[in-house]
């Protein structure tokens, strides 16, 4: 079972992996920071990392179909698992890390296009964030 | 059709670096602290800070949830398994730790729940007050974490500074001081009125509620005269801090009423339940432009 550190080192270890972070989207500020930073200053990233994360939790357009969204004690908080941006020489994948701690958490892992593979970080990243956090 | 939105929160802010380094900090006694690689306990007017080698190892504060409420709050341990492990241990930080062991919680979660109480407690600790800190000096009693607490000799002094050791990742002052500036900077950005804030909160009177997220739903079905943003982030096991976000937010929507008519707490034990205070004849305005004006005025008189 993983502290912080040890799960950004497990990210890092995906093929391609050049940063890792864990961010609090909610304050803007980073947990754990892993790699080299996105834009090369981990705590302007974070913040960055929070907003984008934000915004995707908190609209409606972007939760699922069944989601009582008025319902505030029903549903999962958030209503969104993961973020996905791509540019022309990397990814970004921002996997929500459950609603068993406070629902405000992201897991932030910037990949070389060139060698990362989208799909099997996608699916680790969830692994990682359930581990973190359930026993 | 017209949709009434929430006005979205602004930008977070980044950290300046450079920031309080000319100013000495938010404490100029916690710099001084730190500097000398100081350990003990530095008890400010709304909160206590502990240090060890000049770093900072805890944080309490009565505005912020403790530990025990972040874990238990989500479904991530019983209170009963956390009643236990405290029994056992006589402290926070070590009943974590006793439960990390156990596999109760996983290390992830742990870690987690201490950063972010730490900061979060931080944040009130550091707030501008109106009495000088006062600092105790301590050596930790138990520096490798291994004796048992309970064989622990009575010195007769107060209970020690937490050890470094039970927290994974002991933080320096200047980081700390420099996040609490930037979630100050962050509040103010939403909403600068700080009312809200330390005040129980009122809902006030308005015709059409904006679109709320979840989380400002959640927090705003607690709204009743009575509760404050601390307790309300209590009873949802959220961060302090978190809540001021969501309070601060629904205060810039209006939706919040800004706390001028704060009814001064009771004096006769049984008339504790305050009724919500008349609606203002200025909030009952229909015309939504008399309403903005209104909040602006507000706003603009607080900065």
């Amino acid at each position: 079972m993983p502290g912080i550190d040890e799960c950004l080192l497990e990210a890092m270890r995906l093929p391609g992996a050049r940063g890792a972070s864990l961010v609090d989207w909610t304050s803007g500020l980073a947990l754990g920071t892993v790699g080299e930073s996105p834009g090369g200053d981990h705590e302007a990233a974070a913040t960055e990392a929070a907003e984008f994360a934000r915004l995707a939790a908190e609209q409606r357009a972007f939760a699922p179909d069944d989601d009582p969204g008025g319902d505030p004690a029903a549903g999962a908080d958030p209503p969104v698992e993961d973020l996905i941006v791509s540019n022309r020489d990397s990814y970004h994948v921002l996997r929500f890390v459950g609603p068993s701690f406070d629902g405000s958490v992201v897991l932030h892992l910037w990949l070389a296009r060139t060698e990362g593979n989208l799909a099997l970080a996608r699916i680790r990243l969830g692994e990682m964030a359930r581990r973190l956090v359930l026993a | 059709m017209t949709a009434v939105r929430t006005p979205p929160p602004p930008r977070l802010p980044v950290r300046s670096r450079s920031e309080g380094r000319g100013r000495g900090g938010l404490s100029p006694m916690l710099t001084r602290l730190a500097a000398e690689r100081a350990t003990g306990v530095l008890v400010r007017e709304r909160g206590t800070l502990h240090l060890a080698d000049g770093l900072v190892v805890h944080a309490e504060s009565p505005s912020a949830p403790g530990l025990d409420v972040l874990l238990t709050a989500h479904g991530l341990l019983g209170a009963d398994d956390w009643g236990a492990a405290l029994a056992a241990t006589g402290d926070p930080a070590r009943a974590g730790r006793r439960l990390v062991d156990a596999g109760r919680i996983t290390p992830g979660a742990l870690e987690l729940c201490q950063l972010s109480a730490l900061y979060d407690a931080a944040y009130f600790c550091l707030a501008p007050s109106s009495t000088p800190g006062r600092f105790r000096y301590g050596a930790p009693a138990d520096p490798d974490g291994t004796a048992d607490p309970a064989a622990t000799p009575p010195s007769g002094a107060a209970r020690p500074a937490a050890p470094a050791t039970l927290m994974f990742r002991p933080l320096p002052v200047a980081a700390l001081e420099r996040e609490t500036v930037r979630r100050r900077d962050l509040l103010h950005r939403i909403w600068p009125d700080p009312r809200p804030d330390e005040a129980p909160l009122t809902v006030s009177a308005r015709t059409a509620p904006p679109a709320l997220t979840r989380r400002q739903r959640t927090v705003l079905d607690r709204v009743d005269g009575v509760r404050t943003a601390t307790d309300i982030a209590r009873e949802l096991g959220r961060l302090a801090f978190h809540t001021l976000v969501d309070v601060r937010r629904l205060a810039a929507a209006g939706v919040l009423d800004p706390g001028r008519a704060t009814a001064p707490p009771p004096a006769h034990p049984y008339e504790d339940v305050v009724p919500a205070p008349p609606p203002r004849a200025e909030l009952l305005s229909s015309d939504p432009h008399v309403t903005l004006l209104k909040r602006l005025r507000d706003a603009l008189e607080a900065l």
